[in-house]
């Protein structure tokens, strides 16, 4: 009997076994891992953005943008529909193109992406400057007529001409406005929330005026001047992308530059009229679209 | 020999043993063990499964409350920057202080209060106890007096007269502290009083509380609401909430109980998120530690909130519960599967996530576009565009054909029910003159008869309606294909059987869908059911039947056009709303027509112009009485011309039946000169070089047409073109209204049943026979999940769309009897798409929904579900956008991006067409039924005139008149503002005076010509616009119903009836004409004038329209704030600023604005709406004089403006207009005859051209001023 009083046991003792392993099986990962997860656990999935601090080696970039091929004679502009326009601007010309010699004006270079170091531009959180940047209304142009702002800068818009303007801002990712403004109205003030390369400006009552914003958010950017000059100041040592935009262009120029310890980096771009006419004949990129865009309502993703 | 031997006998029986005792030698403990341990085991297993086995959502309901308050703690710990803002903001701290200090205020007279409040209570509390104790002794002994005997009432009585009288002592409290107490003694009476005084004065003091607090605790709510509704993310008391009461989270099964309807949902036992007051993602509920990158896991994903909190809100989970919307076993709790009724016995499984919105169909079947319902729509929109409808009849699809089978019928009986009134009236009549009848029933049977013809009359009214009806529906009548009864006309001959072969090989992407079965290949995956052979031949018949039978004519041979503007006009007029060109990645364009890259290589170049120009005009009416094409000999023979259009000569000479007069096409025309259509149908002809195709000269052979017309019919080609023969064709597939609803075994998997029930693939078993791998990416399977299978709906609708003969393969049948439908042409998505609205197609005895609960349109909600059919059949969304957040297909294209252009002509967002979503808001719906019905608002077509009510009515008014001179010029502009416009073409000029001639000579002799335009290159409103709204040719029907619609949607009343608008006085319109004029806001810098000089700038409409056209409220909204009406429209916002109740013009005011106290935006409208042309001219004459003066040249050209502005309405003034309008038109010609000149030549040569015009022509219109200023006072 004795064999069978251990067999029943260990039965007994297999059953308890089988429990327990039910029971531990059944403990879940939620559990375990809590544990190590209770002390400091900033967000899964909220990018948080490390403070840039500049370390005292930065570079720079600086270069030339220069235009090869014939550069097509500037257009003139009648601004016969506006007499103050026309009698402030009386010899104006698109600035579409701006060409002196074979350099090329108006062209914002700017990071588009890169590592400072380890670590990625992306994720590192600039200021912005406490100095606004400013877009005047000036006989009848916009000037600046190409310019980079950065993400949260103030956006001083201001008239300084006799006649009336609208500032028409039509921008995709962040807020668009379309504001009146008159002789001597006060300053419009804006902030762009988001980085967005590059927000077209318009004028809808003298159509010839365009403005381009980029917005970033670092301040490694700049315009070249009129003589296809520019330099981005301050960059920490790293490898990047910059990228040439031009409204023309609007496909831009890209380059991978290594920017070393306090080195100052030369480069250059070159964009040509060849490409401007194939770019112009094309219309852009032709693309399908599908029948309609309509958005889900509320969706959320 | 099978007996037995004896010497069995004699052998001994050995002595038996003792038996066993079974006590003893046996032991039961193996059995007894064995048991145990099934005991043991079955009592493991019940526990197990109580805890985990039967119940897993306990194990999920414990994770969710870890996960979510660990999502909750990581939400605090990353505070709530954007509360702590605006805790921060101005407004904010100001409301704050307001309600602190209004607070403050209130507090010493608060206090006041609630000290007497407490005085009072204290001194209730003394009194009560005693008075209550007492009132219920009384009342006790008054109901003794009630129910004593007479004899003792008295002595009762008596008793409580004494109760009343007894005095009680209380002591009152003086002071709220009840320190001091004063004796009273008080009898029941003034004990009652006393108590009742006492509650007044509380009650009293407590509503003058209230009101003392109201200011305070209103600034509170206010400073609340502030937060509440500026604050975009959750707020910290929000988690604080959610966290404490996470902590007692409730374990159990949670569960939806609608006891009327009988739906019974645990989903929420798992899906625990669902409705969590904060949006949950996903993301939000990973596990913790490990993986934190990597994507969600199953319980993750299960536990986020509903992607649509909106939608929850309109379909409460309370009375809709879950499984009504999405399927699946809203009782099952033991495992996912069962849960999601994931079971081949459950009828109702889950529907796939992308099938989701199979789900609204059940109750919103009838809805044409349903609000969020992306893919549903797009089905919808599929199901009718992609040409499904030919076939399958659905409900609601193809309604004008329904429509007018009913109405005919309807027609049909009621004229029997005239005959037979007739019939009665007159046997009454007799039997009234029988001799016999009494005088009494005589006058009965006479007032019978009378009232039969009176019925009849009633009848006959009702008749004329239904014909008119009739005529209107088939007008709207349309097909998904073209005209065959035009092939001879417009194709190659030798093109038909090439493309019946393959229309996707010709054409990428087009509606007609493959017949395999005449493609002339064999198809080993359908077993080769319809030989190659056979294939060929049916093809050939086909074609033959559709060549022979189609009308034979000749179209008048049209000049060729200048290919470049043609190009110009068809990228920029609105064309590639619908059609698109270029393949492969160079195209571009909408997809509701067809892709017209290879037009030349198929039709004949004078068909694309006639169809260009006008594609409703038909070769021949039909007349459906005869069945049959009238030819000009029907029409001769009745001594009538051989005209036939929508509005006068709809019915047929022989027997007045109403005819079909136009192309059932849904193109409408788009008013192009003679000349424009040439151009246009040169570039299309011009895109491809010619092709070669096999000769087809069997098409000829009748004999083998009879043959193709039975094929026809087995096919079906008539379920989407029109076809000679098969005009009254039925449809030939199965109608799928309910086609979700069949029970799955009554679709026929056939042969493939095995394979979707083990989820394989059937075209990867195939693969496999021939090369042996690459069973994977099969082309049915998106995911690449192997093995899952498609035994179920979905699977055989996705197969089905991917291969519809699929079900026929492996089979041995007749080829004669083989699927008949053929391949359609679907991308990926539009499989889904189709696939969910087929899965919804329920119907309401498949509905999972209750009845009661099913979604019945509103008055309003069906004139916008009614208008959606119209917009979406004419696709008015590929041009407008008309729904919140949907962007037109023109939107998208690169030449209206910001900046963008097309050659030299400057294009960009400014240029598309105006967004409607206001539309019914925005303009007087008379108006808006006449420019449906005309946009040129030329007032060309006569019907269109009379609709617009007081607007076409008042033809001879000032208004009608301006608007029409508006147009003229804006015509003008219109031609001007095209570079290319008349652009270079030799010899049009001449060759179009010739055919013009020879339409209006010989008129309805010459078929297929080109007639006359109404209307011709004008655009009604917007004349800026390149882009034009085309004539559609609605009905009267289709008219209404958008009109309806366009009020539906923005909620307006119907009738309109026109609000007055309030006249101006002499001040006031001085000031708003300084307004109007104002440098910070020169409206008519942008705004048409009708000036062409000044026109070719503009860029928004006309202002002299705008009292015909616009309602008052919407101008002053839209003069408010642009930009929330239309995002991104080139008018500024913030033209006007808040002043305490009024708006204020924001910009230096001039000097007479100081005496105005009203609202300068409400006047502004005013003096929009009641804008005359002189006042507008005086407007203008105002604007340059204000500029600095300008130098040189430019004086002149501003000059030049002034003049041009001023519209003088005297009748000299317009005679002097009639003259320069006169000037322009031959400039125009001028410029025609220049089209062949070089470019520069020609503008030079225009430059010129318009100074000295513009000389002439001011001279003129200074006339003319000179004139009209003799005129006015």
């Amino acid at each position: 009997m004795h064999s069978n009083r251990a067999r029943f046991l260990v039965a007994l003792f297999a059953a308890l076994c089988l429990l327990a392993f039910a029971v531990a099986c059944s403990k879940s990962a939620d559990d375990e891992a809590d544990g190590t997860d209770a002390g400091g656990d900033d967000s899964a999935e909220v990018a948080t953005l490390t403070p840039y601090k500049p370390s005292g080696q930065e570079g720079s970039i600086t270069g030339t943008i220069s235009f090869t091929g014939a550069a097509p004679a500037p257009k003139p502009i009648s601004m016969d529909a506006d007499p103050f326009c026309a009698s402030a601007s009386p010899d104006a010309h698109a600035e579409d193109i701006v060409v002196n010699g074979d350099k090329l004006a108006n062209v914002l270079v700017y990071i588009k992406d890169g590592k400072a170091g380890d670590k990625n531009i992306a994720s590192l959180k600039f200021d912005p400057p406490a100095e606004a940047a400013k877009l005047d209304q000036h006989g009848c142009h916009y000037v600046p007529h190409v310019q980079g702002v950065q993400v949260n800068q103030q956006f001083d818009i201001v008239n300084s001409d006799q006649t009336a303007h609208n500032v028409n801002v039509d921008a995709k990712q962040n807020e668009k406005f379309n504001q009146g403004q008159s002789p001597g109205a006060a300053a419009i003030t804006k902030q762009f929330k988001r980085a967005e390369t590059v927000i077209p400006i318009k004028c809808n009552q003298h159509p010839w005026m365009r403005a381009y914003v980029g917005v970033l958010p670092h301040p490694f950017f700049a315009v070249t001047d009129k003589d296809g000059h520019f330099e981005i100041k301050g960059v920490p040592p790293g490898t990047y992308t910059v990228v040439a935009w031009h409204e023309k262009y609007q496909q831009g120029q890209t380059q991978t530059i290594t920017v070393g310890a306090s080195e100052k980096k030369e480069t250059t771009f070159s964009f040509s009229s060849q490409q401007l006419t194939a770019e112009y004949a094309d219309g852009g990129v032709l693309r399908m679209l599908p029948a309609l865009e309509m958005p889900m309502l509320g969706e959320h993703h | 020999m099978a007996e037995t031997p004896d010497t069995d006998k004699l052998v001994r029986r050995e002595a038996d043993a003792p038996a066993l005792d079974p006590i003893t030698s046996r032991s039961t403990s193996a059995i007894l063990l064995v048991s145990a341990l099934l005991l043991t085991g079955v009592l493991i297993w019940s526990l197990y499964d109580e805890v985990y086995g039967m119940r897993p959502w306990k194990g999920y309901q414990q994770s969710y409350a870890k996960r979510f308050d660990r999502y909750l703690k990581r939400l605090q710990k990353r505070g709530f920057k954007s509360e702590e803002e605006v805790r921060k903001s101005d407004e904010y701290l100001r409301l704050d202080a307001e309600a602190r200090a209004a607070r403050e205020q209130a507090r010493p007279k608060q206090s006041e209060i609630d000290g007497q409040v407490k005085l009072i209570d204290a001194q209730l509390t003394a009194i009560s106890d005693e008075f209550q104790n007492r009132r219920g002794r009384i009342t006790v002994a008054s109901y003794n007096v009630e129910t004593a005997a007479d004899k003792n009432k008295p002595n009762l009585r008596h008793n409580v007269e004494q109760m009343k009288a007894q005095k009680s002592v209380v002591y009152i409290p003086t002071d709220a502290e009840a320190a001091h107490k004063e004796k009273k003694e008080l009898t029941f009476n003034e004990l009652e009083s006393k108590y009742l005084s006492l509650k007044d004065e509380k009650g009293r003091l407590l509503g003058e509380k209230g009101e003392l607090v109201k200011p305070a605790s209103d600034l509170e709510k206010q400073r609340d609401d502030y937060l509440k509704n500026n604050v975009t993310e959750v707020t910290e008391q929000q988690v604080r909430l959610l966290r404490a009461s996470a902590e007692n989270f409730d374990f159990g099964m949670k569960q939806i109980n609608v006891k009327g309807e009988m739906i019974v949902d645990r989903c929420e036992s798992c899906h625990l998120g669902i409705r969590s007051p904060i949006t949950i993602r996903p993301a939000d509920m990973m596990p913790a530690g490990r993986g934190r990158r990597s994507r969600p896991d199953m319980l993750a994903r299960a536990f986020a909130s509903h992607p649509d909190t909106e939608l929850l809100r309109i379909h409460d989970p309370e009375k809709f519960g879950c499984s009504s919307c999405h399927w699946g076993n809203g009782r099952a709790t033991t495992s996912i599967e069962k849960g999601h009724g994931e079971n081949r016995f459950w009828i109702h499984p889950l529907f796939a996530k992308e099938n989701a919105e199979a789900g609204c169909n059940q109750c919103h079947s009838n809805d044409r576009v349903l609000q969020g319902a992306t893919t549903l729509n797009q089905g919808k929109d599929l199901f009718y565009q992609r040409g499904c409808v030919g076939c399958h009849r659905y409900e609601g699809f193809d309604r004008e054909t329904d429509a007018l089978t009913n109405t005919r019928q309807l027609v049909k009986q009621l004229q029997d029910e005239v005959t037979a009134n007739e019939h009665d009236a007159k046997v009454a009549r007799a039997d009234s003159a029988a001799p016999g009848v009494s005088d009494e029933r005589a006058a009965q049977l006479l007032a019978r008869a009378e009232a039969l013809i009176v019925t009849n009359s009633q009848i006959e009214a009702r008749i004329d309606q239904l014909n008119t009806q009739s005529r209107f529906l088939m007008q709207d009548q349309k097909k998904v294909g073209p005209n065959l009864k035009d092939a001879r006309l417009k194709l190659r001959k030798e093109w038909i059987p090439e493309w019946l072969k393959d229309p996707q090989a010709f054409r990428p992407g087009t509606k007609m869908p493959t017949f395999w079965y005449l493609s002339g290949k064999p198809d080993a995956s359908m077993g080769n059911i319809v030989p190659v052979s056979q294939q060929d031949d049916e093809r050939k018949a086909i074609a033959a039947y559709i060549w022979q039978s189609s009308f034979d004519g000749q179209l008048p041979a049209q000049q060729p056009g200048d290919a470049k503007h043609g190009e110009e006009l068809f990228k920029t007029r609105g064309c590639l709303a619908c059609h698109s060109i270029g393949e492969g990645d160079q195209k571009i364009g909408g997809e509701f027509a067809a892709n017209l890259t290879k037009v030349g290589q198929k039709e004949n170049y004078n068909y694309v112009v006639r169809w260009v120009h006008n594609p409703r005009e038909r070769w021949a009416p039909y007349c459906p009485k005869e069945k049959r094409d009238l030819t000009p000999e029907d029409y001769r023979k009745n001594g009538k011309e051989f005209v036939f259009d929508t509005t006068k000569h709809t019915r047929c000479p022989n027997d007045g039946a109403e005819l079909q007069v136009q192309n059932m096409t849904v193109m409408p025309n788009f008013r192009l000169s003679d000349a424009d259509a040439r151009d246009i149908a040169t570039y299309l002809v011009s895109l491809t070089p010619p092709a070669e195709y096999p000769d087809a000269s069997f098409m000829d052979n009748t004999a083998l047409a009879s043959k193709g017309k039975n094929l026809i019919k087995q096919y079906g080609c008539a379920g989407c073109h029109e076809i000679s023969g098969f005009e009254e064709e039925q449809r030939i597939g199965k109608e799928l209204t309910a086609e979700g609803a069949t029970p799955l075994e009554r679709l026929d998997f056939a042969r493939m049943t095995r394979l979707a029930e083990e989820g394989e693939q059937p075209n990867s078993a195939n693969q496999e026979d021939k090369q042996g791998s690459g069973g994977k990416e099969g082309s049915g399977t998106k995911e690449g999940k192997q093995a899952k299978p498609w035994y179920n709906h979905k699977g055989f609708f996705e197969h089905k769309l991917a291969d519809p003969g699929i079900y026929d393969s492996g089979k041995e049948k007749d080829p004669r009897e083989h699927l008949r439908m053929p391949k359609p042409f679907l991308k990926e998505e539009w499989k889904t798409a189709l696939t969910t609205l087929l899965l919804g197609s329920v119907g309401p005895d498949g509905a999972n929904v209750p009845a009661a609960l099913f979604y019945e349109p509103n008055n309003q909600q069906k004139d916008i579900q009614d208008g959606w059919w119209v917009v979406k059949k004419y696709n008015c969304m590929g041009c407008h956008s008309v729904q919140v957040g949907q962007k037109s297909v023109l939107y998208g294209l690169p030449q209206y991006q910001q900046g963008g252009t097309f050659g030299d002509i400057q294009l960009g967002p400014e240029q598309l067409p105006p967004g409607l979503m206001t539309e019914g808001a925005r303009v007087d719906p008379n108006w808006l039924l006449r420019f449906l019905c005309d946009p040129s608002l030329s007032n060309g077509n006569k019907e269109c005139v009379s609709l617009g009510g007081n607007v076409g009515g008042a033809a001879g008014t000032p208004g009608a008149a301006t608007t029409e001179t508006g147009q003229g010029r804006g015509d003008m502009s219109n031609r001007q503002s095209g570079p290319g416009d008349g652009g270079a073409q030799p010899h049009t000029g001449a060759g179009q005076t010739q055919t013009g001639v020879n339409q209006s000579q010989s008129g309805s002799l010459v078929m297929g010509g080109l007639k006359p335009q109404p209307g011709e290159n004008r655009n009604g409103v917007r004349t800026y616009l390149r882009v034009r709204m085309p004539t559609f040719n609605f009905s009267p029907n289709e008219l209404r119903t958008l009109a309806r619609f366009f009020l539906a949607v923005s909620a307006q009343q119907e009738p309109y009836i026109k609000q007055e608008l309030e006249p101006l006085s002499d001040s006031e319109r001085d000031l708003a004409r300084s307004l109007f004029t104002s440098q910070a806001a020169p409206c008519l810098k942008c705004h048409m004038t009708g000036d062409a000089t000044h026109d070719q700038t503009a860029t928004a409409p006309n202002f002299l329209q705008a009292g015909q056209r616009l309602k008052q409220d919407w101008t002053f909204r839209w003069l408010l704030d642009p930009q929330r009406i239309m995002p991104g429209t080139a008018m500024p916002s913030q033209l006007f600023k808040r002043d305490g109740e009024r708006w204020v013009f924001n910009g230096p005011l001039p000097p007479s604005a100081a005496d105005y106290q009203g609202d300068h935006a409400r006047l502004l409208v005013r003096y929009l709406l009641s804008l005359t042309p002189e006042e507008q001219a005086r407007a203008r004459s105002t604007v340059p004089a204000r500029a600095p003066a300008p130098s040189g040249t430019q004086a002149g050209h501003v000059a030049s403006h002034r003049q041009g502005g001023g519209e003088p309405r005297t009748p000299a003034a317009r005679a002097a207009q009639s003259v320069s309008r006169l000037f322009a038109r031959r400039a125009r010609r001028i410029q025609i005859s220049s089209r062949a000149r070089p470019l520069r030549w020609r503008a030079r040569e225009a430059r010129w051209r318009q100074s000295a015009l513009s000389k002439r022509w001011r001279q003129s219109a200074a006339a003319a001023r000179g004139r009209a200023r003799d005129f006015s006072p």
